[in-house]
C-alpha cells in the first residue's frame, strides 16, 4: 500500500523547490510567470562570449531520458583523447513523469551534482526554453558559440531555432535530429490503386489538404484499402499545421484547424477508411506488418518513425520480406513535425568552454567529423546503424538517405523539405495534457457516445478544471 | 457433529478446491506472461503483447542489458542492501513501538496512538518530499541511508502490530519475565519478539516487497551508476516511447522478481506452518 | 527492592523514542510544508515567492466547486468500495478454509504463497497488461468473444465507463485480496490455540467455531485491514493513472489522479494540489475516526481488563519478592 501516488511524489517534490526558493523573498521574479505569453520570442543578433573552465572541476553532469546524447559524449571523448572530463551520466525515463521533477531539482538544487548539459524532449522543451524552467538554460552564445555564423552555415531546420530561443530572444536549445514529417506508404497498394508507386504522383493524390486526402481515401476504399490505421496518425499532422496553438494570451483557443480534427476523425470512423487503431497499440503495430483487417496505405511520421518503429515492425528484415521495402516516402497533405529532442546548457555551469564545444559539436557542427554527420549516415555504425534526418540542411545534402526498407529511395529527398513546413510557433508547454483531454473527447464524439457540442463543451470544461488557463465556458 | 463426511460436505470440499485452483491460475497467469515475454524480442512483444509461447531472444535480451550498462548483480547488491536494512528496522522498531502502546501504561499513550494513526493518513508521498530536499541539503544523495533509517519510523507496521499484539498478549507473560529478574528490554528482545513471529514475517514481506519495488525516491537520491536499484536499472531500458526495449524490460522485470519470491518463500513458512505461540502454553 | 510499587511507565516513553525521533528527522517538516501551501497563491515553477491569499480557503472552495474534483471523488469511492467488499469477504472465506484444523486443505501452504503474488508485481505492469487485455481493434478478449460467437465485429470495450471502472476495481481487487488474507491468517495464528481446543472438546463444528471464536477475536486486525484499506483505496492511484489516464471520459479519474493532474499536467497548481491533498486527509480521518468509534469499545475494554491483570499480578509479583528478601 505504501506504493500508490509514486507519480504524486513527483509533483510533491517540485513543491519542495519552492520552499527552498521562498525563504529568499526575492519579489520581483513575482506571480506572473505562469501566464507565460504564447507568442513565440523574436531571435536577436548575438556575439560569442569568451569563456573559460575552472580547472578545479573534474566531470561534467549530464541529465537525460535516454542513452542516446550520454553515448554521443562517450563518443566526443573518444574522439578527443585529451578530454579531461569524467561523465556523469543520470539518465531518467520519461515513461513514469519522473524525468522533469528529478531534472527540475537538480537545476534548482545547484551544486556540484548539478547538471551541466540536459536534454529536454519535444513535448516539455517549450517549459526549459521559453516557459517556466527558461532561467535556467545558459544561452548558446554565452557559451562561446558562433550562434548566428553557425545557424546560417549549417543551415538548420527554422523550427528548431524557433522552439529554442528562450523569451529574451537568445538561442538556449538545438536538437541534432530533424523530425520534420512525411507520408510513409505501401508502394504495391499505391501501383494497384494509381498504377504507380511515384513519390511525386502520389503526393498529388493524397494532397495538398485534407479535401485531397479523403479523396484518395476514398479511391482506396473502392480497392478495399485504409488510408491509415487510426485517427491518431492524421492528429500529429493535424496538431502542427495549425495557426495557433492551445493557449494563447492565458486563454484557451481552439485553432479551427484542431476543431476539424473532429470531424475528420468522425469521417475516418463513419466511411471506414481506417482500421480504427489507436497509435502505440498492437492493432497499429500489426497494420505496419499489413495484417490488420485491412491493408493499410500509409502512416504520417518523421524519420525516426521509420528506424525506430516501422522497420521493426514490417514483419521483414530485407527487401520482399514482410512489407519490408514495399515503402516509399512522399509529401505530407499538410506540414508538420513530431518529436525530437533538444540539448541545453545549465547557466552556472562551471566549466562553460568545454560545454560549449560538446553543444556546438553535437548541434551546430555541419562537417564530416560533427555529430550530424555520423548520425544521418549510419549512427556510429555506417555499415549496419540506422541513418536519420538532422536538423543541418548542410549535413542533409552531403548525406546519403538510401535505405532498403523504402526500396532505395532516398528518404532525405522527402524528409528534407518537410523540416521546412514545419513550424515551432504552436506549441505551448500545456500541450500534452490538452492533447490527451481533446483526443479523448474525439474518441468519445466518434464513437457516437456523445455529440460534437457535448464533447467541445465537456473538453473546454476539462482544461478549466485542471490547468490554470483561462476557458470561455459559455460558447 | 461427529459425522462430518456427508454428501454436502464433499461437494463444499471440491468447491473449495476448485476456487483455489482458479484463484491460483488467475495469480500466476501474469507472472507466466512475464517470464514468457523476457524470452520475446521486442517487436514480436509489440505485434502480440501476450502469448503463451515462449521464444528465443532471451540471450538477446540480456545482450541489451550490456548495452545499456544494466548489470543485474550491481542491481541486486544495492537492491538488497537497501531492502533488508528498511525491513529488519521496520519490522523491529515498529514491535517496539507497538510494545510501548500496548504493554505500558502511560500518560501520553492515547495521545501517541492517535498521532500515529494521523500520520498514516497523511499520503505517505507528502512526506517524502520534503525529506529529500532535506536529504539533497545535508549531503546524503548517493547514500543508501536515506532509503533505510525512515523505516523506523513505519505508522503502518505499527498500527498492524499493535492490533496483533492486543489481540495475542498476555501479560502474564510478561511478568512472568519481570519475576525471574529480566529487564524491559530483555524481556521485549527474548519474549515478546517470540511471540510476534506470524506479524513479523507478515510485515517483513510486505515492508521487504514496498522497499525493492519503490523506485521513485531512490531514482533521485541515487545518481549514481554504482548505487543505482534493480527498478532503477529497468527504468533506463524504457526509455522514451519509441524506443523502449520491452524484451528487455520483461527480463529485467522478470529478474526482479525472482528475490521477491526466495524472501517470501523463506518468511511464509511461519504464515503457512503455523508457528505455535511459542510463550503463550505455559 | 524498592520500597514503592514498580512503575514500568517510563518504559512506555523510552520504547517510543526511536519512532518519534525518526519521524521529526525525516517526515515532520514536508507535512507541515504541503499544509502551508494549500492557504497560499503559490503555483508555476521557479517561483521564488509566496503570499497567503486574502481569502485563505480560496482553494479550498476552488477544488470542491471543480467538477473534475467531485467526479474524481465518486469515482474513488465508487471503485474502492466495489473492490474492498468482495476483497475482505474473499479474504475471510479463504481464512475459513485454511485456518480450519479438521478440514486440512491439501496444498494449502502452496496456495497461500500463490494468492499473495498479484501484489509482488508492480502495480504498472499489471495496469498495462490489463489495457493490453481489452484492446481494441484486436486484443486477446476481443477475439475470445468474436470466437465465441457472441460479438460480430470488435467493441471498443475500454470505452465503456462501467467496464473501465470494473476492470481498475478489479484490479485492485485481485491485487490485494492475497494480503488481506495474509493479514488475517497471521491474525489467526495469534489467537491462542487453547480457545479453539476447548471449543472442539466442546463440541463445536467448524462454523461456529469461526463465527464464534475466530471472527471477534479477529476485531483487531479487521480495524487494521479496513482502515488501511480505506487509506489505500481513496489515495488510489497507480493503476487508474497507468490503466487509462483516468479514462474513458474521465470515468476513472480518482481524487489522488485529479491532484496529480493539478501539480503536474502544465499549470503547476500546487497550491490547489496541497488544498485537495488536505480536504483528502479530512475525509480519510473522518471515515477512519467512525470506524475506530464502531470498532473500539472493545479494544479499550480488553486493555483494561488486562492492565487491571496486571496490575494484580504485580502485586503478587511484588509480595513474593519481598518475601524471598525477607
Amino acid at each position: 500500500m505504501k506504493r500508490f501516488l509514486a507519480l504524486l511524489l513527483a509533483s510533491l517534490l517540485l513543491m519542495s523547490l519552492a520552499l527552498t526558493g521562498c525563504k529568499k523573498d526575492d519579489t520581483k521574479e513575482g506571480s506572473n510567470k505562469t501566464d507565460d505569453t504564447q507568442q513565440p520570442p523574436k531571435k536577436v543578433e548575438e556575439v560569442a562570449k569568451e569563456v573559460e573552465d575552472d580547472p578545479s572541476v573534474k566531470t561534467l553532469n549530464i541529465y537525460a531520458f535516454t542513452d542516446e546524447v550520454p553515448k554521443m559524449l562517450q563518443k566526443y571523448k573518444e574522439l578527443n583523447p585529451d578530454f579531461p572530463y569524467e561523465i556523469n551520466e543520470t539518465i531518467i525515463a520519461t515513461t513514469d513523469g519522473l524525468y522533469q521533477p528529478a531534472l527540475d531539482q537538480a537545476l534548482a538544487g545547484g551544486g556540484a551534482d548539478a547538471p551541466d548539459i540536459y536534454v529536454v524532449e519535444a513535448a516539455f522543451v517549450l517549459k526549459y526554453c521559453q516557459g517556466d524552467a527558461y532561467q535556467y538554460a545558459a544561452p548558446y552564445a554565452d557559451l562561446g558559440i558562433d550562434v548566428d555564423r553557425l545557424l546560417e552555415e549549417a543551415e538548420i531546420a527554422p523550427y528548431t531555432v524557433e522552439i529554442g530561443t528562450n523569451p529574451d530572444g537568445k538561442l538556449v536549445g538545438l536538437g541534432y535530429q530533424a523530425t520534420g514529417g512525411a507520408f510513409i506508404y505501401r508502394r504495391s497498394l499505391a501501383k494497384d490503386t494509381w498504377g504507380t508507386d511515384d513519390p511525386e504522383v502520389i503526393k498529388g493524390k493524397i494532397g495538398p489538404g485534407w479535401d485531397k486526402f479523403f479523396e484518395a481515401a476514398e479511391e482506396l476504399k473502392a480497392k478495399g484499402y485504409a488510408i491509415v490505421s487510426g485517427d491518431g496518425d492524421i492528429w500529429h499532422a493535424v496538431e502542427n499545421s495549425s495557426d495557433q496553438g492551445w493557449v494563447v494570451d492565458g486563454k484557451l483557443t481552439i485553432d479551427p484547424k484542431r476543431e476539424e480534427f473532429l470531424d475528420l476523425s468522425k469521417k475516418l470512423k463513419d466511411n471506414g477508411y481506417h482500421n480504427d487503431t489507436q497509435d502505440w497499440t498492437d492493432a497499429w503495430y500489426a497494420d505496419m506488418k499489413g495484417v490488420g483487417e485491412k491493408p493499410v496505405f500509409g502512416f504520417f511520421g518523421p524519420a525516426w518513425l521509420i528506424n525506430y518503429v516501422m522497420a521493426g515492425n514490417s514483419g521483414g528484415e530485407k527487401i520482399g520480406e514482410g512489407t519490408y521495402g514495399d515503402w516509399a516516402v512522399c509529401e505530407p497533405p499538410v506540414g508538420f513535425f513530431w518529436g525530437g529532442s533538444w540539448v541545453l546548457a545549465n547557466k552556472d555551469t562551471k566549466i562553460p568552454k568545454t560545454v560549449g564545444k560538446i553543444i556546438e559539436w553535437i548541434t551546430l557542427d555541419y562537417s564530416e567529423n560533427g555529430l550530424q554527420y555520423m548520425w544521418a549516415n549510419g549512427t556510429f555504425d555506417p555499415e549496419s546503424g540506422t541513418k536519420d534526418t538532422v536538423a543541418s540542411g548542410a549535413v542533409m545534402k552531403i548525406s546519403n538517405g538510401e535505405i532498403d526498407f523504402l526500396n532505395g529511395q532516398n528518404m532525405f529527398d522527402a524528409f528534407v523539405p518537410a523540416g521546412e513546413f514545419a513550424n515551432g510557433k504552436n506549441l505551448t508547454q500545456y500541450d500534452e495534457t490538452i492533447n490527451g483531454h481533446f483526443r479523448g473527447q474525439v474518441r468519445e464524439y466518434t464513437a457516437g457516445n456523445k455529440t460534437r457540442e457535448q464533447a467541445l463543451a465537456d473538453f473546454k470544461q476539462l482544461v478549466a478544471d485542471n490547468l490554470d488557463v483561462e476557458v470561455d465556458l459559455d460558447n | 457433529m461427529r459425522h462430518e463426511t456427508t454428501i454436502p460436505q464433499k461437494i463444499y470440499k471440491v468447491i473449495i478446491y476448485v476456487s483455489c485452483i482458479l484463484l491460483a491460475i488467475l495469480s500466476i497467469i501474469p507472472f507466466y506472461i512475464m517470464i514468457v515475454n523476457a524470452t520475446r524480442g521486442t517487436y514480436e512483444i509489440q505485434s502480440n503483447a501476450i502469448s503463451l509461447i515462449p521464444s528465443k531472444f532471451l540471450s538477446s535480451n540480456y545482450k541489451v542489458f550490456e548495452g545499456k550498462s544494466f548489470n543485474p548483480f550491481v542491481g541486486f547488491y544495492n537492491s538488497f542492501i537497501i531492502s533488508t536494512g528498511a525491513t529488519v528496522l521496520s519490522v523491529y522498531f515498529s514491535s517496539l513501538t507497538a510494545y510501548a502502546l500496548v504493554a505500558y501504561n502511560w500518560k501520553l499513550r492515547q495521545a501517541f496512538f492517535t498521532f500515529i494513526m494521523a500520520v498514516m493518513m497523511v499520503p505517505g508521498q507528502l512526506l517524502s518530499v520534503g525529506f529529500y530536499q532535506f536529504m539533497y541539503r545535508i549531503g546524503w544523495t548517493n547514500s543508501y541511508l536515506p532509503l533505510i533509517l525512515p523505516a523506523i519510523a513505519a505508522p503502518m507496521t505499527v498500527f498492524f502490530m499493535r492490533q496483533y499484539l492486543i489481540g495475542t498478549l498476555s501479560l502474564d507473560i510478561v511478568n512472568s519475565g519481570r519475576i525471574d529478574g529480566a529487564g524491559e528490554f530483555h524481556i521485549f528482545n527474548r519474549i515478546i519478539l517470540p511471540i510476534m513471529k506470524p506479524a513479523i514475517a507478515t510485515q517483513a514481506i510486505f515492508a521487504f516487497v514496498a522497499s525493492w519495488n519503490n523506485y521513485f525516491m531512490p531514482s533521485i537520491l541515487l545518481t549514481n551508476k554504482s548505487k543505482y536499484t534493480m527498478p532503477i536499472m529497468i527504468s533506463q531500458l524504457k526509455g522514451d516511447i519509441y524506443k523502449t526495449e520491452y524484451g528487455a524490460v520483461y527480463l529485467g522485470l522478470t529478474l526482479t522478481v525472482l528475490p521477491l519470491f526466495l524472501v517470501y518463500f523463506a518468511l511464509s513458512k511461519y504464515i503457512i506452518a503455523g508457528v505455535a505461540l511459542g510463550g503463550v502454553k505455559e | 527492592m524498592r520500597r514503592k510499587g514498580v512503575s514500568y511507565a517510563k518504559y512506555g516513553y523510552i520504547f517510543s523514542i526511536p519512532f518519534v525521533l525518526a519521524y521529526i528527522v525525516f517526515q515532520l517538516y514536508p507535512l507541515l510544508f504541503t499544509t502551508i501551501i494549500g492557504f497560499t497563491d503559490f503555483k508555476g515553477i521557479g517561483r521564488t515567492d509566496f503570499k497567503f491569499l486574502e481569502d485563505i480557503f480560496a482553494n479550498f472552495k476552488s477544488v470542491i466547486k471543480n467538477p473534475s474534483f467531485q467526479k474524481s471523488l465518486g469515482n474513488t469511492v465508487g471503485m474502492w468500495i466495489v473492490n474492498f467488499i468482495p476483497q475482505i469477504l474473499l479474504a475471510l472465506l479463504l481464512t475459513a478454509w485454511f485456518t480450519n484444523n479438521r478440514r486440512k486443505i491439501k496444498g494449502q501452504g502452496f496456495f497461500k504463497v500463490v494468492f499473495y503474488m498479484p501484489n509482488i508485481i508492480t502495480q504498472a505492469t499489471i495496469a498495462i497488461l490489463f489495457s493490453t487485455l481489452f484492446a481494441y481493434p484486436t486484443g486477446p478478449v476481443n477475439s475470445l468473444l468474436q470466437s465465441l460467437g457472441f460479438i460480430d465485429a470488435p467493441i471498443y470495450l475500454l470505452l465503456n465507463k462501467t467496464l473501465a471502472r470494473g476492470i481498475v476495481s478489479f484490479i485492485q481487487f485481485w491485487m490485494w485480496y492475497g494480503y488481506t488474507m495474509i493479514i488475517f491468517i497471521s491474525g489467526v495464528l495469534g489467537i491462542n490455540p487453547e480457545l479453539f481446543e476447548a471449543a472442539e472438546i466442546d463440541g463445536a463444528t467448524s462454523r461456529q467455531a469461526f463465527f464464534k471464536i475466530t471472527l471477534p477475536n479477529l476485531r483487531t486486525i479487521m480495524l487494521f485491514t479496513l482502515v488501511t484499506s480505506l487509506i489505500g483505496g481513496l489515495n488510489m492511484f497507480d493503476v487508474p493513472k497507468l490503466f487509462q489516464a483516468g479514462g474513458p471520459d474521465s470515468a476513472t479519474l480518482t481524487a489522488a489522479t485529479f491532484i496529480y493532474n493539478q501539480a503536474f499536467s502544465g499549470s503547476y497548481l500546487y497550491n490547489r494540489a496541497s488544498a485537495a491533498s488536505l480536504i483528502m486527509f479530512v475525509i480519510i480521518s473522518i471515515c477512519s475516526a467512525t470506524l475506530f468509534l464502531i470498532m473500539y469499545d472493545r479494544d479499550a475494554a480488553k486493555l483494561r481488563k488486562q492492565e487491571r491483570k496486571l496490575i494484580k499480578s504485580l502485586k503478587k509479583a511484588e509480595k513474593e519478592t519481598r518475601r524471598m528478601g525477607k
